[in-house]
Parts: structure tokens; sequence; C-alpha cells
């Protein structure tokens, strides 16, 4: 009474589109369905009680001359890579460190670290205020107490940006360091042990049995943060609100202004098109690089 | 992993059980539910409930379905629910929302006796948010605000200035002089003054410098006038010299608390500060001033309102709520309790303290032009204000002159029109 | 060589204890900030411990609104959530790492492709979307929709990728159902990527506003999160109820993080420490 199936054969149709079948219905429902409508929208100029009016591609032509637009998209580019450089290089310290249970009091410091990625972050903008504060910021008042002059960590552009960028590390790398601890436990065991009677060093070891094997979680860290990093706003809002000037205004931030403040949807809708086409760009980027032992082609 | 599930599966059905109790509640009652949505400065929606307890006492048949929604994502919210189909019956709403929504909104006519004595009760600036733009009135005034400025009295008595006398006529040049004695005179006063971060604050030194936002006729974006540029170059220079501190309007540092901390002498906010000022301030005494005399006095108007939209569901019965709400017995309770000023104009609060503080207020929102409301109501001035806050913050930091930003600003809401 | 590993050990501790201190110390400032009286906030010189402790805050933050009621909602839809969530995720990500059949690369990148859209920009449509299929204003329109997600799936893939294939081969071989082969191979081996998923999307449940902003017209059925963003009015901050009831919503994900990160350790503990 068995199926007809192929003996130890992966090749099967029915059986995997049934375990997708949940998240597909779902998935189609709710978020690819709406996105259609949101592409259909930035061929529209449409404001949210009027209704819509097809003007072509008119919206993404004015987005090619809207210097505003390109600033906050520069910004995103910038904020996105330095966030995703740091929150790999820093989450994957963190989890080597953390990963073995070996030392004392692992389980508090692993906490410790992931307390940040639990804290909404409207609340992580408001505990960095009171750190980074021109007048208000704890630090200014370590800095002043000692006759200085007091650092504009949020008033200058450029310290802003790094305030931002260092912040938002904070506030994730322990999200990532959880990421990297399940991956690191997928690496038998073993290995480790072999590399170990062979002599080699940690530095030795760490390069060439704990990476490459690592290799998949990187990706799925690398996906993530910059998918993350691109559409970031909550936290910098709460920061800087996007000041000073433009110096940390992002793309999401302008998207939003757009829609709700002015009321343009169908230009809005053009705006996290672009913004979307770069997420995918970079992302397929990363598969590409990642090469061909994914399991992909 | 067991005792884990264990005790996720005991929260989970103590839940259940919460909600399963809740729904009974709800299937006893029949009759009308108001679903009334509403945000919170600090506790309104408490007051407001409290306010129309007598209300809700002799009509049994009305109840109230209220959810309280974050002020961030409160015109946001009520957006998609009226696009949906689906508006609250009553909403709070302010100024701004009033600008964006009012086409949606319930005309208050047909529901009154005469609309015209309705009009009447509360004070022009008030009506002008209400009406659309045929002058159609579609919403009740609640609370009034006034922008205005609120200084730390007792650095003030420390440089030896009498500052509630000399506010009666003060000019803007008497303001800085006075502002930097103070600062001389105090070690702990390190500025003279923090603006709040927003252009509606921005606005109260544009109209007092004579400037504004449109032309006359409101057919078009003026920001480019000799009193607005005067007003752009006058901050600037305030930051330039020291005399604000770049961190608020840079740094998105919050004003009210660097008042509250004792480091600025004066503070451009408005009437609602008093009720926080009075909460948090132990260490020095502050008191509401006039406002310093540029080309003119000026204070700017805002306020909320309350109304019930064309798509609601239950509009007889929210209108006659709230038509009540707004006379003056409740008006009067619901503004003393929540520390504001009265939109109405017969109005009488007795506030438990700070009765000159509001009075002081008051009489700088007399001497306030009727233009201001109206441009503050122009959809477009809405549309642009970020724009426009965010050009002010690129002149304050050197990147363009104040010519570039006006124009700029022009440029931007001729899209609009 | 002993004498090298604990000077190894060492750094190590210096290192995770200096990090650690950085971390905690903006948390500890809200945590502490929150049992000061409203006057002691903002003063200037500013000191990390209250002056005056006081939990009048807390008395304040419970007090306004139905505190308890918004605690388990948000109780609700975060177990519940995870629950719904971790299954769907687990299943997705196993088809799409163990079988080969058409259109499997294709539903992979659309299914990542899904986590780049803002959704900000498309809520109107959502919210259409749940008014037809009569969610709005429960707790199943927050529940359901947003549990099929791309992380998880995601994640849940690139672990199974590795898993070895012989076993599931063998109990082919042996004539198991596939569905057994999930529950009684695929699953147990998972432990530490199921662990994970389920923290995070615990702790996302628990943080998510966007959803219930939209979903929820009814007080009855708010969220923590919604009760905390009431604490930021127009032109007032409520400043002290916002710091006692951040506080008091980080514990609870906390007490999650900790009861399961061993679950995440599991493959280690059973290898070399106990081995």
């Amino acid at each position: 009474m068995k199926p007809k199936r192929q003996k130890g054969n992966f090749h099967q149709t029915i059986t995997p589109l049934l375990f997708l079948l949940p998240n597909m219905v779902i998935f189609v429902l709710f978020i690819i369905v709406p996105a259609f409508q949101g592409l259909r929208m930035s061929f529209m100029r449409w404001g949210i009680f009027t209704d819509p009016k097809f003007v072509g591609i008119a919206n993404f032509k004015e987005l090619l001359g809207d210097s505003v637009f390109w600033v906050t998209f520069r910004n995103t580019l910038v904020y996105s890579v330095s966030v995703v450089l740091l929150l790999v290089v820093v989450s994957l310290i963190l989890a080597l460190l953390l990963k073995r249970n070996s030392l004392m009091g692992e389980k508090i410091f692993r906490a410790v670290f992931y307390i940040p990625s639990l804290l909404s972050m409207i609340a992580v903008g408001i505990a960095w205020r009171f750190v980074l504060g021109d007048e208000m910021g704890v630090l200014n008042h370590v800095v002043r107490s000692f006759g200085g002059d007091g650092i504009n960590w949020l008033t200058d552009g450029r310290l802003a940006m790094t305030s931002v960028i260092l912040v938002s590390g904070w506030a994730l790398s322990g999200y990532y360091m959880v990421i990297f601890i399940s991956g690191l436990q997928a690496i038998p065991t073993d290995l480790y042990e072999a590399a170990r009677i062979d002599g080699s060093t940690p530095w030795k070891t760490f390069w060439l049995v704990t990476l490459p094997l690592l290799k998949s979680t990187v990706l799925v860290v690398v996906v993530l943060s910059t998918i993350a990093s691109f559409k970031a706003y909550e936290l910098i809002f709460a920061m800087t609100k996007g000041g000073p000037g433009y110096a940390t205004k992002f793309i999401v931030q302008q998207v939003y202004q757009v829609a709700f403040m002015e009321d343009r949807m169908g230009y809005a809708s053009a705006m996290s098109i672009v913004l979307m086409v770069v997420i995918g760009v970079f992302t397929a980027m990363q598969f590409v690089f990642s090469g061909k032992d994914q399991g992909y082609e | 992993m067991k005792k884990l599930v264990l005790v996720l599966s005991v929260l989970l059905l103590a839940t259940i059980q919460l909600f399963a109790a809740g729904a009974q509640e709800k299937a006893s009652q029949e009759e009308v539910t108001l679903s009334v949505m509403w945000f919170n400065d600090a506790n309104e929606s408490d007051v407001f409930m409290d306010t129309i307890a007598d209300y809700l006492a002799e009509n049994p048949h009305v109840k109230i379905d209220m959810q309280v929604v974050a002020f961030s994502d409160y015109e946001q919210k009520l957006k998609l629910m009226i696009s949906g189909g689906n508006p609250p019956d009553v909403a709070r709403v302010t100024n701004n929302h009033l600008a964006a929504l009012i086409s949606s909104l319930e005309p208050i006519e047909g529901y009154v006796d005469d609309v015209k004595a309705v009009e009447t009760q509360f004070m022009p600036a008030s009506v002008a948010f209400a009406k659309d733009d045929k002058g159609i009135l579609r919403a009740y005034p609640t609370e009034a605000t006034a922008n205005g400025m609120i200084v730390n009295k007792t650095a003030f008595d420390n440089a030896g200035i009498d500052v509630a006398k000399l506010s009666e006529t003060w000019t803007w040049d008497q303001w800085e002089e006075a502002a930097r004695k103070v600062i001389a005179a105090n070690d702990k006063i390190k500025y003279g003054l923090a603006v709040d971060f927003t252009p509606h604050r921005f606005s109260t030194l544009m109209f007092q410098m004579g400037g504004r936002f449109m032309n006359s006729e409101q057919s078009a974006m003026q920001f480019n006038n000799p009193g607005t540029l005067a007003a752009i170059e006058m901050f600037k220079r305030y930051h330039d010299t020291g005399l604000i501190p770049k961190s608020v309007w840079l740094g998105s540092e919050n004003p009210a608390e660097l008042f509250q901390a004792g480091i600025v002498a004066s503070h451009i906010g408005g009437s609602w500060n008093i009720n926080t000022y009075n909460q948090n301030v132990k260490d020095f005494e502050w008191i509401v001033v006039h406002n310093p005399k540029g080309a003119i006095v000026s204070s700017v108007p805002g306020g909320k309102f309350i109304a019930s939209f064309k798509d609601s569901k239950n509009k007889e019965e929210a209108q006659r709520l709230m038509a009540v709400f707004s006379d003056k017995t409740h008006n009067e309770q619901y503004c003393r309790d929540t520390f504001n000023l009265s939109a109405r104009v017969d109005s009488e609060v007795q506030y438990p303290s700070n009765s000159e503080d509001f009075a002081r207020f008051q009489i700088d929102l007399t001497k306030t032009p009727a233009f201001t409301a109206n441009e503050w109501k122009h959809p477009v001035v809405n549309k642009v204000s970020t724009y426009i806050r965010e050009q002010v913050v690129e002149v304050l930091i050197g990147n363009i002159s104040a010519q570039e930003a006006v124009k700029r600003v022009d440029e931007r809401a001729a899209t609009f029109f | 060589m002993s004498k090298k590993s604990s000077y190894i050990v060492l750094v190590q501790y210096v290192v995770i204890v200096a990090f650690a201190l950085g971390t905690l110390f903006p948390v500890m400032w809200v945590a502490l900030s929150s049992f000061k009286p409203q006057s002691e906030l903002f003063r200037i010189p500013m000191t990390l411990f209250p002056a005056h402790w006081t939990v009048e805050n807390y008395r304040n933050a419970l007090g306004q609104g139905d505190f308890l009621v918004y605690f388990s909602n948000t109780v609700f839809v975060a177990v519940v959530a995870t629950g719904i969530t971790v299954l769907i995720n687990i299943m997705s990500g196993y088809a799409l790492a163990k079988y080969i059949f058409p259109g499997r690369n294709v539903i992979f990148f659309i299914m990542i492709a899904t986590l780049m859209i803002p959704l900000q920009v498309i809520m109107i449509a959502i919210f259409l979307q749940l008014k037809r299929f009569g969610m709005l204003n429960s707790l199943w329109g927050i529940i359901i929709p947003p549990s099929a997600t791309p992380t998880g799936i995601f994640l849940a893939r690139q672990y199974m990728v590795n898993l070895p294939d012989s076993m599931i081969e063998s109990a082919r071989l042996d004539g198991a159902k596939e569905i057994t082969i999930f529950a009684r191979i695929i699953i147990p081996l998972s432990k530490p990527i199921i662990a994970t998923i389920a923290i995070f999307s615990f702790m996302w449940r628990w943080n998510d506003y966007l959803w219930p902003l939209i979903v929820i017209t009814d007080n009855r059925k708010q969220t923590v999160q919604q009760a905390l963003a009431n604490f930021v009015g127009q032109l007032q901050i409520n400043w002290s109820n916002l710091l006692a009831m951040t506080t008091i919503s980080i514990i609870p994900v906390i007490f999650v993080f900790l009861a399961f990160q061993r679950f995440f350790m599991v493959g280690i503990t059973a290898g070399s420490v106990k081995g």
C-alpha cells in the first residue's frame, strides 16, 4: 500500500508543495496581492481620498529629478553597507565567544547581548537620546565634567550618521549572534577535535574549518541584515528625525512623508518600487557570490 | 521543553478564559454603541469619559467603545479607516488633521437647530479651523491652544529683571538684551531660548516678524516675503550667536527637557506646556509671558476638535453626544480637568492653579490676526510643513541661504496647486 | 599550554564583559530612570540612580487603561502566532531544502522578495484585504497574516540544507511516509533552528506595532506596544509612564529567551561537553 515513489529520490512535486501550501496561501493573500496593488499605484496619481488616475511613468520620471530622493538614496546606501559590515563582524565575534557553554555565566551574557533586540525601536531611540544628547546626554555630561566642550553626537551631520550606524549595531548584534550560534551548532564537533589533534591554532581553525562550514549562515545574516537595514526607519527617526537637515534621512522615511504627509500615494509607491529593486539587486548579488554550494541552480 | 509547553498553554488558557468573559459581556448590550477614537497627550480620554458620564447615565441606551491610538500614527489610522469605509462614529482631531480630513467629516448642519448660533459660541480661529473651504462647519472645537513664551522666572530675577512687567510691552530686541543679561547672571543658564522643533512653533516667529505662508487670497504659496525672510534670518542669527542651542533644531533634542533642566531662559512652546511644567519643574519658578513684538504681537492658534464622519454608522447619536460634550458646562469641566484653554468664547474655566498663565496666553491669542488660522488650515501648508522645517534647518546648518530656502518652498508648494 | 589557554580565557572575558557593560548601559538608564520621580528626569547634573526611589510611575502606567487586558492580548497573540509561525515555516523550509521540484527556486526567491516590500506603503491594500476576509478588529487578524515570515523560512531552509541526506534516504528505503520523516527525523534534528525561530517570532510579535495598528479598532483588543505608544502625545510625552511601561514590557521576553536558549545550544551539549 505504499504510494508510488522513486526510491531514494528527492525529485517529488506534490509533497513539497503541500508542505509549502499554508505559507503560500498567506503570502499570496496578504502580501503579494497588496504588493501588486502597490505596483499598479506607482503608475497612478493618487491621494488617499481621491480616485487614482493613470499617469504612465510620470512618477518615475519625476523621481529622476528629485534631489531629496537621491540624497536619501545615498544615505541609505552608506548606512546599509556600514551596518551590514559592522553587524556581521560583531555578531560573529560574540557568537564565537559565547557558543560553547564553557565560560562562567555564558547564558546570562547571551541574554544580555540579546536584550537590545527585545526593545522596541522607539525605546531604543529614547534610550540613546539619553546617552548621546548634546545638552541632556550622559556622555557629554561626562566629557564636560572633565572640562571638555561636549561632542555633537547627533547635531553634527557626519557624526550623526556614525552615531546612528553604531547604535544600530548595538541594537541588532544580539539578534544576528543568535543566528550565528545556531549555525555554529550544525558544525560537527569531531572536525574541531581533528583540527586540534593536527595542532591547528584557533585562528587557523576558524579560517579553515569554521568559516567554510558557516557559509550558509553567513549568507543568511548578510541577506537579512541587508534587507533590514535598507528598510530601517523607526530607530533613526526616534534618534534624529532624519536630521540634522537631511544627514540621516533615509528612503523609507521619505516614502512615509510623501505618502502620508503630502498625500501622494502613487509617487510614494514609485519610490518604494525603486527601493525594492535596489534591495533585490543587492540580495541577488549576495546569492551569486555565495556560490553554487548553497544548492541553487 | 515539556515544562515550557505546559507553562505556555496555561497562560494561553487563562487568556482564552478572559476573552470568553469579555464576549459574554458584549452580548448583553443592544442599542447604540458609539465607537470613539482618541489620542492622548496626558489622560484626555479618561477625562472625556468622566465628562460625559452624566450624559451616559441619562441615556442608558448609549454605550461608548473607546479606542486610544498613539498620536504619531493617529492620522494614518484614521485615513486607513476612512478609505476602508469604516470610520469611527466620533473622533478627536487636531487642526492639522482637519486640514487633511475635513472633506470626509459629517457637517454639523442638520443636526442642530441653528448652526450659525453654534458658530458664535466658539472663538473665531477655532471656527475657522472647523469649517471646510465652503464655510460649512464640520467639527466642534473643544480646546484651544496658543503658542507662546514661557520663561524661567528665577533666572530673570537673578539678573534683576522683572520679566512679567517687561513682557507687557517688550520687543524682540528687548528680549535679546534681557536674555543676554540672564545668561551672564546665572551659571546654569547656557542659552536664551529654545523653540520647539516644529514648523508650527517656528511660525510664531514668522508671524511676529510680519511674515506669512501664502498670498492673501490663498491662491499660491508666498513664503518668499520680507517678514518670513526676516524671521529665518533672525532665527539663524540666534543660533549662530549661541542664543539658541543648536541641538534642538539640528539634533532633535527636546526643548521642554532643556527648559525643565534649567539651562535655557525661555521656551517657545504653548499652552499645553503649563500642565507638564506644573508637574515636573520643582527647582525654579517659571511663568508664561507675553510674546515679544516684532512687526506685530502674535501667537499662533491651534486646537483640538471633535467630529463625526460621513460614513459613520451612528451619526445621529454621535452628533447628539458631541453637541452635549461641547456645551458650556461640559466644555468647562473638560478644559479644567485637562488643563487647557477652552475654545468657547463664554467659558469661565476655574483652573486649580496657573490662572494668570492661562490668561496671558488668552490675551495674546486675542491680539493674533485671523489669517494665521486660515493659513494653517490650508491643506497645502500642511502638506509642505515638513519640507519647510527641513529647509529652515538647511539654512541653520549653512547649506543654503534664507533666500534659497523660501524659493524652494514656493516651488515645492506650487506642485500642489 | 594550560597557562596559555587561561590567558586566552581571560582575554575573552575582558572582551565580553566590556561589550556587556556597553550593551547594558542604555538599558539600565531606562530601567533606573523608571524609578525616578518626574521632576528628577531632566535634572542637571544627571544621576544614574534616582535620588528618591519611587514606584509611582509603575502605579500610573499600570493604572492607565486596562493593562491586564493588553497584557493577556499580547501573550495570546505572541504564543499562538509563534506556534503557527514555527510550524509552517519549518514545513516550508524543509520543502525548499530537501526536495527538488519545478519552481523551487522561483518560490524561494519570491518568498525572500516579500521581505523587501516596505509594509507601510501597501498598508491600505492590506487593510482592504483584511476587511474582505472579516479579519478587522480580531486578534486573528494580527496572528494569521504575518505568520508566514520569510525570515523564518530562510533560516529553516539554510539550516536544513546542511542536514545529512542519508538519513532521509534510508528512512524512505524503509518505507516511511514523508510526513513521518518530517516529524520523526527532521524536527528532532532541527531543534536549534526551531528554538531560534521561536525566539525571533515571539519577540517580534511581542514588539510588533504595525499589524495591531492596522487591524485593531477597539481598546479591549489592544496590545502592550500600542498602550506604550499612547504615552507619546502630540504635544507632551508622558516620560515616566513610558519608561515604566517599557521596562515592564521587556521582562517577559527576557524570560522566554532564557527558557529557549538551552534548545539552540542542544547540539553542543549532546556532542562535546557530555561526550
